[in-house]
């Protein structure tokens, strides 16, 4: 009598329902694809944080910056002051080998001696700093150095090479003012350059950058060698200042000031330093006898 | 013939249990990576790496901030946390967009740096 399914049939039969039972069910592949979809993303933030980050997103991290050290110290508001500083940070600027940002100045009412600078050309100084100045070639000295930093990259390298700051960057309301991640980002930033301080090669960095600015701008280069100095003589005399409590050594710092200048052959020392009229622009700021 | 039949048999319980295996086990990996989701969360934070760990957050009276840096022993909330932890008000927001929109002009800068025998 003749099977009514073949042996081949049987075996066919066999294959096809192993087959079946071998792949796994429809909800298993969703997981599966779920994962790889998962994977890929992952993939793609990471090599986010890892990329350098654009000049708006540099201005936006520096304008939350500039939020928080004008809440927390308030500017100073004085047209007069405002401009003359303005007019000798724009001067230094110009000299900076970084053109892809606009620097704005600002004066900070805080007695302490203090300078910052934030990502994205946000240059702050304090009255007390600009009160320990004696001409323009110091204050111009000063500005240049904080300039130095910006056009360095010295904080954005920090923050870019910092993966858990990033964390949160490519969230949709990232960029807004306030937003999780600013917050975080501009506090780690202000505990970096206040609190701990840059890298020593950050901040000769910075002197050797400013140095130059100051001299193509025309200001004598011992500008911020003789702020420094002065600088370092009131913080020993109880003066507030975290540039000496986070900074190299004045020592060192002019030490290697004194090097570039004589390594460049600048004779620039018959330069004016414009001490009156600072002294004219400064007046708001010395004590009423 | 008899050994054919039992090597069939045996390839089809084979397929049969692999068929159930397979879906099993990944039943079984995702259910132990959901138990695991919670150990890993209840695990004490460890601070932030890189260059800016330590960051703490600050909030309510001063009295209450006195309190954190005590009881943190020698740490002491610096001065760049204290600003970092500032709250800008949307007049401070308003003072930074004014000073991106302060401008000098071009002639009153270029007096300025004539005066001051300055490069332009």
């Amino acid at each position: 009598m003749q099977p009514i399914v073949s042996r081949r049939g049987i075996w066919m039969l066999g294959a096809l329902t192993a087959l079946a039972l071998l792949s796994p069910p429809a909800d298993v592949h969703a997981q599966i694809f779920d994962r790889l979809k998962r994977a890929t993303k992952k993939a793609e933030e990471v090599q986010k944080k890892l990329e350098p980050m654009s000049v708006e997103e540099e201005r936006e991290v520096g304008r939350e910056v500039a939020a928080k050290l004008i809440a927390a110290l308030h500017l100073y508001k004085d047209e007069a002051l405002t401009r003359y500083v303005n007019m000798v940070g724009a001067t230094v600027a110009a000299q900076s080998e970084r053109q892809d940002i606009q620097y704005h100045f600002a004066v900070l009412d805080s007695d302490d001696i203090n300078a910052f600078s934030a990502p994205g050309g946000y240059v702050f100084i304090t009255k007390g700093a600009v009160a320990l100045c004696e001409d323009e070639s110091e204050l111009g000295g000063v500005l240049a150095h904080e300039v130095g930093h910006i056009a360095g990259k010295h904080v954005l390298k920090i923050v870019e090479r910092d993966k858990t700051l990033r964390v949160g960057m490519e969230e949709s309301k990232a960029q807004m003012p306030g937003s999780d991640y600013l917050n975080k980002m501009s506090q780690g930033i202000l505990v970096k350059i206040i609190d701990q301080g840059l890298a020593p090669g950050d901040e000769y960095d910075a002197d050797q950058r400013g140095l130059k600015y100051a001299h193509a701008a025309g200001y004598p280069a011992t500008g911020l060698s003789r702020f420094l100095t002065k600088l370092d003589q009131a913080t020993q005399q109880g003066g507030k200042s975290f540039w000496t409590r986070t900074h190299p050594p004045v020592s060192e710092r002019n030490v290697r000031l004194e090097k570039a200048i004589t390594a460049e052959h600048w004779e620039d020392a018959d330069r004016p330093n414009l001490a009156d009229r600072f002294a004219a622009q400064t007046q708001m700021l010395k004590p009423k006898a | 013939m008899n050994s054919k039949l039992r090597f069939g048999s045996l390839v089809l319980v084979s397929a049969l249990m692999l068929g159930i295996a397979v879906p099993l086990a990944m039943a079984q990996d995702n259910a132990s990576q959901d138990q695991e989701k919670p150990q890993k969360e209840e695990k004490p934070k460890k601070k932030k790496g890189g260059f800016f760990g330590g960051l703490k957050a600050i909030s309510g009276s001063s009295s209450e901030q006195q309190e954190v840096t005590t009881t943190a022993g020698s740490k002491t909330v610096g001065e760049g946390e204290e600003i970092g932890n500032a709250k800008p008000t949307a007049a401070d927001r308003q003072a930074v967009t004014g000073m991106e929109k302060y401008s000098i002009s071009q002639d009153d800068l270029a007096k300025f740096q004539e005066e001051g025998q300055l490069k332009r």
